[in-house]
């Protein structure tokens, strides 16, 4: 299966996080925010921009981000 | 009170991620007694505050630095953290002890920063807040064990109940003492080529060290070797020459070669090492439970639920500021006129009286009233902020933003600049896009900040019938109201559309943004933040609008030519001596051995002229009651039975009724002249006044608008600080006749005030063209101030100006030119 990225992810739903793309210029912005490799995110409102919650907190994300970040198939 | 803090005190600095509680362990620790001062060349904020307490030998001066994630620096006040923890602030030391707040319930994100903060290698200890709020989530912290794997020390406490205080200032008290770094070595296992570059570049940096430079913290140096093109390279440039950038680029290359990603090698060390404290010291009772915040959000983040929570909340504030606040008012405007009556009664009249009442009370008084609402506006705003929904709502308007060319980060920006525009352009620094930043900052004038709700109220509560809409929900005064808010924000639409589309062009940088946990608001911190601003507003009321007062009374009461006085006094002499010759007449008619001066006195004729007298009375009772308007039908109906009345009278009376009614009528007509001469004198002296020849001068550029040349003087005058055309118009219109009635408030005064050609200067059509002026016209030197130190260049502040000010022209013409046809 081919990695998915963060829109694949339906609201409940877990995915872990396998690399960032620095397609946006902020690949280290996302990084130090908690989208590491192997970071657990869970979906909580898909959309644009959609809410995601890792390590405890809650991250609202544009549609560029969301492209760039790229989930371990499971 | 605190001294002036010598920086001979030990320092304290408070850091922490945003809403952690930081500013409310600061209060705590202060007693609210925080001074704010700026740091050279930045408008951060540099809240400092002494602690003062019996448990540490010497005051301690504390400093409250702003919330940051990072110190990646990636927005300006992150910089800020970083300079003063590092002490790169030349006339400020680096701190003695580092106080990291801690959200215990959100441990995590905390320890990163932790973990950074170590690497400056000063002594730092972890207040480890909300304590309260992580037990009651289930989670278990044992402190002690977090101690030791961090290696600094770790205080419990809830800042809010001020419950642990006494441990934390204790633990500065020991630290302040011992002055060592309180860990070993803090060193993360970062790769081997990461640990070998960032040695060389030490070494290199060393090597070529320019004895003027500051020295660069390693965690400042490790930022500039993963961010290529970054914040720190440009610091590093800055610091040591350029020759830096190849030297980091050179490293860059031979870590990506090693197959270590730039961006992710940082966060996922880190996170690796917060991962195994957590796994030593946190224990989650319920791990299943999903967080409060997470099910607030499913209705809160709805993109229609959360959107028409958001509208109603808008709404509701706005009705807020007009409904509640009105009782308010008006107990402010009975004291400002009982002591412009106060001081009529005291101080001779004559320049001082006039001056007193007509400038600084009006003045001064006239902006004070609009406290309550300013209050009002900003208890929403810092409750908005307090309880976390502000991200909320930057998230659900991103989508909105979007379409204009901005995201959903520079709506919050622009919500604070309804409050005032100042912070909301400092609030532009979170958004990292300089493009979107820009954009932002030229259109945050725009939104009605809350010095233009003076001028609203105003002029709305004085020409806006209060007719009652959808069914009483909402009054007609509250839809004006709504509507100048709104004119700012689609024309704000619209600039920043043509901005985006010519000098600023570029698509909009994708949302990025942490969603804080909520929270209850906590009342000191909301009470606080609203005081604070009402001491800036009043402190400008105080003095600005006091200064430019007395310039503006100055300018329209001097020079009082003689002349005026003279002409007029003939004038006067002439009008008594057309009464004299009449009664001479009716004199000599009625018997000619009685002199004028005893015809009143005659039996008969006193007689009637009593009764014609107590018919005329009754007509002013009348009026007065119903505060009927001269020239309306209900007027006209009362002055013809009246007239009517008095002429009965008279015919039963016979000759000397007659007599009476002569005597009646040429009374009337000496006290209309009298007065109409008072009136011309008190306009002639103004219109001769310094500022009554410059403000005929621009009126024909005014009339458009549908303004008279005070109207023009007054706007004029008010675009240092837009406020003080309150006090203008209350100046102007005092000094220019009426004086009689200047007990009356301002609002009222506008209602009565009459041209030349004796048609009302004011109506709902010249109200409206000025409130759009108003909404649309950068009447603030503060905010251009702040717009040229945050771009650090005069083109924007001018655009600014030039763009809002043609349409602020234009708005108010087309305003009045409609208007004024259809009204």
């Amino acid at each position: 299966m081919a990695e998915q990225t963060l829109p694949g992810l339906k609201a409940g739903e877990f995915g872990t996080v396998s690399s960032v793309l620095d397609s946006q210029g902020s690949a280290k912005r996302l990084a130090d925010l908690g989208f590491v490799h192997g970071a657990c995110v869970m979906m909580v409102r898909p959309g644009e921009p959609c809410v995601v919650r890792l390590g405890g907190r809650c991250v609202g994300l544009g549609g560029g981000h969301q492209q760039s970040i790229l989930l371990s198939p499971e | 009170m605190p001294q002036h803090p010598s920086g001979k005190q030990p320092v304290v600095a408070l850091v922490g991620n945003p809403n952690t509680g930081k500013t409310t362990l600061f209060n705590a620790l202060t007693g609210f007694r925080g001074r704010v001062g700026n740091y050279a060349g930045v408008t951060v904020e540099r809240k400092t505050g002494l602690l003062r307490t019996n448990l540490i030998a010497s005051p301690v001066e504390i400093i409250d630095l702003p919330g940051a994630y990072s110190l990646a620096a990636n927005s300006a006040d992150e910089a800020v953290v970083l300079d003063a923890l590092c002490g790169h602030y030349e006339e400020h030391s680096a701190p003695d002890v580092i106080v990291v707040v801690v959200d215990a319930t959100q441990l995590a994100r905390s320890l990163f920063f932790v973990s950074q903060i170590l690497e400056i290698g000063h002594p730092t200890l972890i207040a480890l807040n909300m304590v309260d709020l992580a037990d009651h989530a289930g989670i278990d912290i044992d402190a002690d064990s977090l101690a030791k794997q961090v290696g600094v020390p770790v205080i419990s406490v809830v800042a809010n109940r001020r419950t642990g205080l006494e441990s934390l200032i204790t633990t500065i008290g020991d630290t302040l003492q011992t002055h060592a770094p309180a860990l070993v070595e803090h060193r993360l296992p970062f790769p081997e080529c990461i640990q070998e570059e960032l040695a060389g570049l030490t070494a290199a940096v060393a090597d070529n060290a320019n004895p003027a430079a500051r020295g660069s913290a390693q965690v400042e140096l490790l930022q500039a070797l993963l961010e290529p093109e970054g914040y720190h390279e440009s610091v590093m440039r800055k610091r040591h020459g350029d020759w830096i950038s190849a030297d980091l680029e050179s490293r860059r290359e031979r870590i990506r070669a090693a197959g270590v990603s730039l961006a992710q090698v940082e966060a996922g060390t880190r996170y690796d090492w917060v991962g195994k404290v957590l796994a030593q010291t946190v224990r989650c009772s319920r791990p299943d439970r999903r967080p409060r915040s997470e099910k607030a959000d499913v209705v809160l983040t709805h993109p229609v639920w959360g959107l028409a929570i958001v509208a109603v909340l808008m709404a509701g504030c706005f009705q807020a500021i007009y409904v509640w606040a009105a009782p308010i008012m008006d107990a402010v405007d009975i004291g400002v006129t009982a002591s412009g009556g106060f001081l009529r009664s005291v101080v001779p009249s004559g320049a001082i009286q006039s001056f007193l009442v007509d400038g600084v009370v009006a003045g001064v008084g006239g902006v004070l009233i609009f406290l309550p609402q300013i209050l009002i506006l900003f208890l929403f705003i810092a409750i908005l902020e307090d309880c976390g929904f502000m991200p909320r709502v930057a998230l659900l308007l991103d989508r909105w933003m979007r379409r204009l060319g901005l995201n959903g980060q520079s709506f919050i920006p622009l919500l604070s600049s309804f409050a005032c525009a100042v912070p909301g352009i400092l609030a532009t620094r979170t958004i990292a896009n300089r493009r979107d930043r820009f954009v932002t900052m030229l259109i945050a004038p725009l939104m009605s900040c809350s010095a233009r709700l003076p001028v609203y109220v105003l002029l709305i509560s004085a020409f806006v019938p209060p007719t009652p809409l959808l069914g009483g929900f909402l009054g007609l005064q509250t839809v004006v109201l709504l509507t100048m808010y709104v004119i700012g924000g689609l024309v704000a639409v619209a600039v920043a559309l043509a901005l985006k589309a010519t000098v600023l062009q570029g698509k909009p940088a994708p949302f990025l943004m942490e969603l804080p946990g909520y929270k209850w608001p906590s009342a000191p911190t909301v009470l606080h933040r609203m005081y604070e601003q009402g001491k800036v507003f009043c402190v400008s009321a105080g003095t600005i609008i006091f200064a430019v007062t007395i310039v503006i009374w100055a300018l329209a009461y001097y020079p009082r030519p003689a002349s005026i006085f003279a002409s007029h006094a003939a004038m006067r002499t002439e009008a008594k001596e057309t009464h004299r010759a009449t009664l001479a007449k009716l004199a000599r008619r009625a018997n000619p051995a009685v002199t004028p001066a005893e015809l009143p006195a005659q039996r008969a004729i006193a007689t009637a002229l009593t009764e014609i007298e107590a018919r005329e009375a009754a007509f002013t009772a009348l009026i007065d009651r119903n505060e009927t308007q001269p020239g309306s039908t209900a007027w006209e109906t009362a002055r013809s039975a009246a007239d009517a009345d008095i002429a009965g009278i008279a015919r039963q009376h016979g000759t000397a009724g007659e007599i009476a009614l002569a005597l009646h009528e040429s009374r009337a007509a000496l006290n209309d002249r009298l007065a109409e001469i008072d009136r011309a004198e008190a306009g002639s002296l103004l219109r001769q006044s310094i500022l009554g020849r410059a403000g005929r001068w621009i009126e024909p550029a005014v009339r458009p608008l549908g303004w008279d040349w005070r109207i023009g003087t007054a706007v004029i005058a008010s675009f240092p600080a837009r406020e003080v055309v309150i006090a203008t118009l209350g100046t102007l219109y005092n000094l220019g006749g009426d004086q009689s009635e200047a007990s009356e408030g301002l609002r009222a005064k506008l209602r009565t005030v009459t041209g030349p050609d004796g048609q009302p200067t004011f109506g709902l059509p010249v109200a409206l063209s000025i409130m759009v002026f108003f909404a649309l016209c950068c009447q603030c030197a503060a905010t251009l101030a702040a717009i040229k130190r945050e771009t650090n260049s005069w083109r924007w502040p001018i655009l600014t100006f030039s763009y809002m000010t043609v349409l602020a022209y234009i708005g108010a013409l087309v305003t009045y030119q409609i208007a004024s046809r259809m009204i």
